[in-house]
Parts: C-alpha cells; structure tokens; sequence
C-alpha cells in the first residue's frame, strides 16, 4: 500500500491530506498551507471542517497519502492526536508523515512525539520550512523536484 | 526611493514597507492640499454626535460615554469561571462576555462523541441554565453594565438562557443590558461554529432581534462582526465590505418582517478590526461610522439619529507573538490605543498570554487595567475624537471609505452577503488574503520583533503564568453532571417544551418565546440545537481551499 512503482520512482507528486479535526472553526491555516504546498508541486486533499478521528484516517487510507497534516487551535489536540496515532497504528499507516500545525503549548510537544507525531509547526512558520520538512522526511525520500507535481 | 537607507536592525528598504495591510500606499508626507484633493471638508467630517458621526456619536466623546471595559471570558467548569467573573467584578470590568465552550457554541452536549476533548477548553462548558446560574453565582446580571455571550449559531438559546437566569436572580428585562453577537453569517466564511442551513441560521438571528424589539430595546441583540474576516485573511477594508453586507442582510429580513427599522437599528453594533496598522484602526472606525449613517438614512429610510449613529465595538489586539510574549502587552496597548482614540463605545483588551493559552488571572488583569490606565490616568478621553482634522488621519480616512464602499458596491452587484456565501466569494478573498499576508510576512516587509527580526534564544517560558487547564476527569465529571440534570428535573415538562420549540419553529414562529419555556425547564443546548437539525438539516463542510 502506498508504495508503488510511481512513488519509489519519484514520478508521483507527494501526497497530503490536510485535516481539520475536532470543533474548532480556525481554518484559514490549514487552507495557506494547502495552497503552499500544492504550489510547491504536492498534491492536496483538504478534508474541510470538524472531522473525527476516524474520518481523517478514513481519508488517508482512501487517498493512499504519504503525509497527514492536522491543524488544531482549539486546544483538543492531545486526546484527538492520541485518537489518530493509534487509528494509524492500527491500520498500518506507520510510513505516513504525521504533521501537526496550531497552537501547541511547549510543555504538550513532548507527549505528541510519543503518541507519534512526526514535527509541530507553530504560528508564523513559513512554508518553506514546512515542505522541506517534507521533503527530507516523507517516506519515499527525497524525490526528483523535476518531477514533482507534473502528473 | 529609500534603498540606500539601510537601519541596523532591519526596516525593509522595499516599497511594500509603506503599504498598508488595508490596502492604501502611505506617503511619506500629507499636507491641506491631500484633503482638498479628496474633497475632505468641514461638512465632510461633520461634528462629533452629528451626521455623519466620522468624529463619534457623542458631542463630547469620551466624557459622558466613557468606553466601557468589556471582557470576553470563560474556562473550565462553571466554577471555575465563577472564580473568574467575581475577580473581574473586582477588578472593574464593566461589560462580561461568557466565552463558552466549542460544543456549546455548536449545540453540543459535553456528552456528545463530537464534544470529546473539547469540553471546557475554549470557553467555559455550559450545558443548561444551571451551568450558567454557578458561573453567575453571587453576580447579579444587573451588577455588571452589560452581560452576554456570543451566541452566533444559537442565538436564541443563548437570549433565552440570560433570560431564564436573570429570572432566577430575581432580575427584570429592565434592570440589565444583555449583549450577544448573534452574526451567523460571518461563522461560515471565517469563524466556523455554523451548524445550520445559512438562511435557517439568518432566521434564528432574526427572531433574536425582532423579540428585543418588542420587549427589550435597551438590549444589543446584534453585533455584525468584521474581527474574524479580517483576521482570517480579508484585511480589514473587504472585512468591513463584508460585514457591511451582513449588516445589510438581517437588516433586510427584520423590515421583510414588518418592524420598522428606528425599532431595531440603535441595537445594533459593528465589530471593527484593523489590527495591523494604528492609524488605519482609527482610520476604519471613522469611515465605517460615515457608511452607516449614510446606509442607514438614504437606503433603509432611518429617521432616528441613533439609527444613524453606529455603536463600535473592537477587540484591542497587536500582531502578539508566541516569542517574548511579555512584549504583547506593548502591541496590545498600541492596538487598544487606537480604538480608544478612535472614540468606540466598549472594547474588549486582548491578553498578553492569549496566543498561548487560555488566559491566566494576571493576564487578564493586566487586561482590565490597561484600559482603565488608558481612560483614567494619562488625559486621553478630555476631547472628542482628538485627532480629527489631522492631515493624514483625514485623507486614510477618507481613502480606507472609498475602497470600503467600492468592496461594498462589489458584494452587492453579486447579489449580496448571502450570494457572496453560498458562490465561495467570501471565501476566496479571505484565502488570497492569508496568503497575502503570510508572503509578506515571509518576504521581511511586515517584520515581528523577536521573531523573524532581532531574534535570540532567550527562555521566556517564566513570563506565562501557567493555567489550571481543563483534565480529561473534570470533563467525564461535567459528562456525570450532565446525567444527574436529566435524572433530577422533570422529564415530561422538558419533553413537552422542546416539542412546542419544534411546532413553533415549523410553524414560522418567533423561536424564542417557546426556547426560553425549554430552557427554563433546563432543557440543555444540545437537545435544543437537534431540535432545530431534526427541522432544518444540517451545514455541510466546504472542502475548497
């Protein structure tokens, strides 16, 4: 699953489904970033707002994606990250990048790496950081940037 | 050109730097001639407390109509937040604003799977009239000079429950002043706590302020908010086009109703935002003022002048950053100055720990005094609108009320807020507009200090106050709450009631009568809120970016 011959080639763009989970309505994040990762040649599933748990990781097996990215401001993020680490577990999503963006107090960052969280990005981070992030880390390393995006 | 005017700590030589976020190029010099250019005369300006009101709503600003402290507030459980509201009585906060829970804001119960780790923790968890009697005890809604909560997707729940609560205090309609925001429109563009059909929603806000018409007028039932669109990425010039034509819409459905339009608009208030830049925050709320007056005479034929007259609200906020936050109180008091010279009616002051947490008590104290500084100590509120006149503040004025009715005019020609909505217009805007912003911020023209400009790595953990924050076993204990209410109160009389609030509502009634019967049985939010999804459907979520 996942790992085909068009990612190990590197001919498929990187795949994101971009999440909001939980109540919160803060969603213009999560759409910046969606916008500034297809511009950097990923594709983007945006899932749109309030989703549990199980719908987000539904959509990752769905869209066959190599990254999850959660936005949540709401302050939810410890029992609904806990809630998608363990879903991925179960369903075997352990090379997917799981990214987490919002506002996370610095003393929740640690508990989140151990549940499963691959990187936090806080509030004015720039993009750029983020798809390198990315880049460096997805589960088919570091593809051709020729070739990205141009399916 | 400034290239060659390098500082050592970083202003940016580009062009950009000089361009606000509203928009407007800024020059390096403004002079008589600007304001002549701009037809900018005396009876252009007007007088304060005369049309078009650019200079403020009262004769003599400040000195009769001080700005009132508001407070927007809430954690926890319902104790918890008592603690929190008696401090603030102490303290002097003149106008509480509950900030509830996002289940509540929804029409949650604590109990509802899709209420699980967000019980208490944006607001303070309310699920009947006996959270908010705890969270009121010992304060009677007649002590504070004016007390709500938001209640944009449940507006008439949240009249209801001030209501019944004020009725158990032994308070009447007459001796408090209830505050609501009650703008759903804006909640699905930019703030999220939508759960209806727009229109279904619209007709909620509507029976809202049709019913303070006939029973409360002193009440503000109606606060059309430009905070979230501008913050979300619309800047504020399209925020206030935006809001302009909510303003427009309910307006719009209230006289489709028959109530004449001096019966309602003196209720109304505009939620400014201009929090990027300080003279366009002043700038904005003088222009807006000169829109309304005019929209409210020529298209909707208002006679009062306090129709004309707009009532400002605004949320004192700087760019705070997680970095060095004790340096938001600095931004925050430049960001309320402006308000305050601005001449608004109420103003609510960020806390420094906000872009953290849930306020601490010192935070929010801090809060509560600076505006209390700023009305007290240094001379700011001896005259009405103390900069009017001034060449630069005159000309953006001036320009921001141009490019405010330009948006207008633009939303609509589109057939207004609600086509706006449903065509993803709004939503456009608002994404081009984040996107904006964070590449500005990314090129280096809108520097934060400590941040991205004269960083270090200083540990500034020690300048937050921790915050008791809301455990997963306080949460199963409101859930274990929640439970014992239903066992305790009388189960046919709340049968009975939410069946009346689905009658009347499939009806076409006026919702609130029959809502406030349900509450006052404690009906909860949650089995009120489904009463209405079982009659109107439900929102669905835009996947659109």
């Amino acid at each position: 699953m996942g790992t085909g011959p068009d990612v190990l080639s590197g001919r498929r763009a990187v795949r994101i489904v971009v999440a909001k989970v939980g109540l919160d309505g803060h969603e213009v994040g999560a759409r910046v970033v969606a916008r500034g990762l297809v511009d950097a040649g990923m594709e983007v599933i945006y899932t749109g707002l309030r989703r549990t748990p199980e719908q987000v990781v539904a959509t990752a097996l769905q869209e066959d994606c190599d990254v999850i990215g959660i936005s949540i401001l709401s302050g939810a993020h410890m029992p609904l990250l806990r809630r998608v680490c363990a879903l991925m577990k179960e369903h075997g999503l352990d090379d997917v990048l799981l990214l987490v963006g919002g506002v996370i107090p610095d003393v929740d960052v640690q508990p989140l790496r151990e549940f499963g969280v691959d990187e936090i990005f806080h509030p004015a981070t720039k993009i750029d950081e983020i798809v390198r992030f990315i880049t460096a880390n997805v589960r088919s390393g570091p593809g051709d940037p020729e070739q990205n995006g141009t399916s | 050109m400034t290239g060659t005017r390098r500082r050592p700590w970083g202003v940016p030589a580009d062009e950009e730097f000089f361009r606000l976020d509203a928009g407007p190029a800024v020059q390096a010099v403004y002079d008589r001639g600007d304001l002549s250019r701009r037809d900018v005369g005396d009876e252009r300006i007007g007088a304060p407390g005369t049309f078009p009101f650019t200079r403020g709503v009262h004769p003599d600003g400040q000195r009769t109509a001080p700005t009132l402290v508001k407070v927007y507030t809430g954690l926890g459980t319902p104790d918890d937040t008592n603690r929190r509201v008696r401090k603030l009585v102490d303290w002097g906060a003149e106008i509480v604003q509950l900030a509830v829970d996002l289940p509540a804001q929804i029409g949650y119960d604590p109990d509802h799977i899709m209420s699980a780790g967000e019980v208490g923790r944006s607001g303070v968890s309310i699920a009947s009239l006996r959270d908010l009697e705890c969270v009121f005890d010992g304060v009677p809604v007649s002590r504070l000079r004016r007390v709500g909560m938001l209640g944009n997707a449940i507006g008439p729940i949240a009249l209801a429950l001030f209501l019944a609560l004020a009725e158990r205090q032994g308070c009447q309609v007459d001796d408090f002043v209830l505050d609501l925001q009650n703008d759903p429109l804006k909640e699905y563009v930019a703030r999220g706590t939508q759960f209806l059909p727009v229109e279904d929603a619209v007709r909620l806000a509507a029976d809202v302020v049709e019913w303070s018409a006939r029973h409360a007028p002193h009440f503000y039932l109606l606060d059309v908010c430009v905070n979230h669109l501008n913050a979300a990425g619309a800047g504020s010039t399209w925020g206030t086009a935006f809001a302009l034509g909510n303003a427009t819409h309910y307006i719009q459905t209230l006289i489709d109703r028959g109530l004449p339009i001096d019966a309602f608009a003196p209720q109304i208030q505009l939620f400014l935002d201009e929090r990027e830049d300080f003279f366009a925050a002043i700038a904005n709320v003088r222009a807006t003022r000169r829109i309304w007056a005019e929209l409210l005479r020529d298209r909707f034929g208002a006679l009062d002048p306090k129709s004309m007259a707009l009532e400002v609200t605004a949320y004192g906020h700087g760019r705070e950053t997680r970095k060095e936050p004790l340096n938001n109180i600095v931004r925050i008091t430049l960001g309320s100055l402006a308000y305050y010279l601005a001449g608004v009616q109420s103003l609510y002051t960020a806390s420094y720990d906000e872009v953290i947490q849930t306020p601490s008590d010192e935070a929010v104290k801090i809060a509560v005094r600076m505006q209390q500084i700023m009305g007290l100590e240094i001379g700011l509120g001896l005259t009405a609108d103390p900069l009017g006149g001034s060449y630069y503040l005159e000309s953006l004025t001036s320009e921001l009320e141009a490019g405010i009715r330009e948006r207008f005019a633009a939303v609509e020609a589109a057939g207004g807020a609600r086509a706006c909505i449903d065509s993803g217009f709004i939503r456009e805007i608002i994404s081009d507009g984040a996107v904006r912003r964070q590449e500005r911020y990314e090129a280096g023209v809108r520097p934060m200090v400590g941040v991205d400009r004269l960083a270090v790595a200083d540990d500034d953990s020690w300048a937050v106050r921790p915050t008791s924050v809301m455990s997963e076993a306080a949460e199963e204990r409101r859930r274990t709450d929640l439970a014992e209410l239903r066992r305790v109160r009388d189960g046919r009389r709340v049968t009975g009631a939410l069946r009346d609030v689905e009658a009347a509502v499939r009806r076409g009634d006026n919702s609130v009568a029959t809502v406030l019967e349900a509450v006052r049985a404690y009906a909860t939010i949650g089995e009120i809120s489904d009463v209405l999804r079982e009659v109107f459907g439900e929102w669905v979520p835009d996947q659109t970016f």
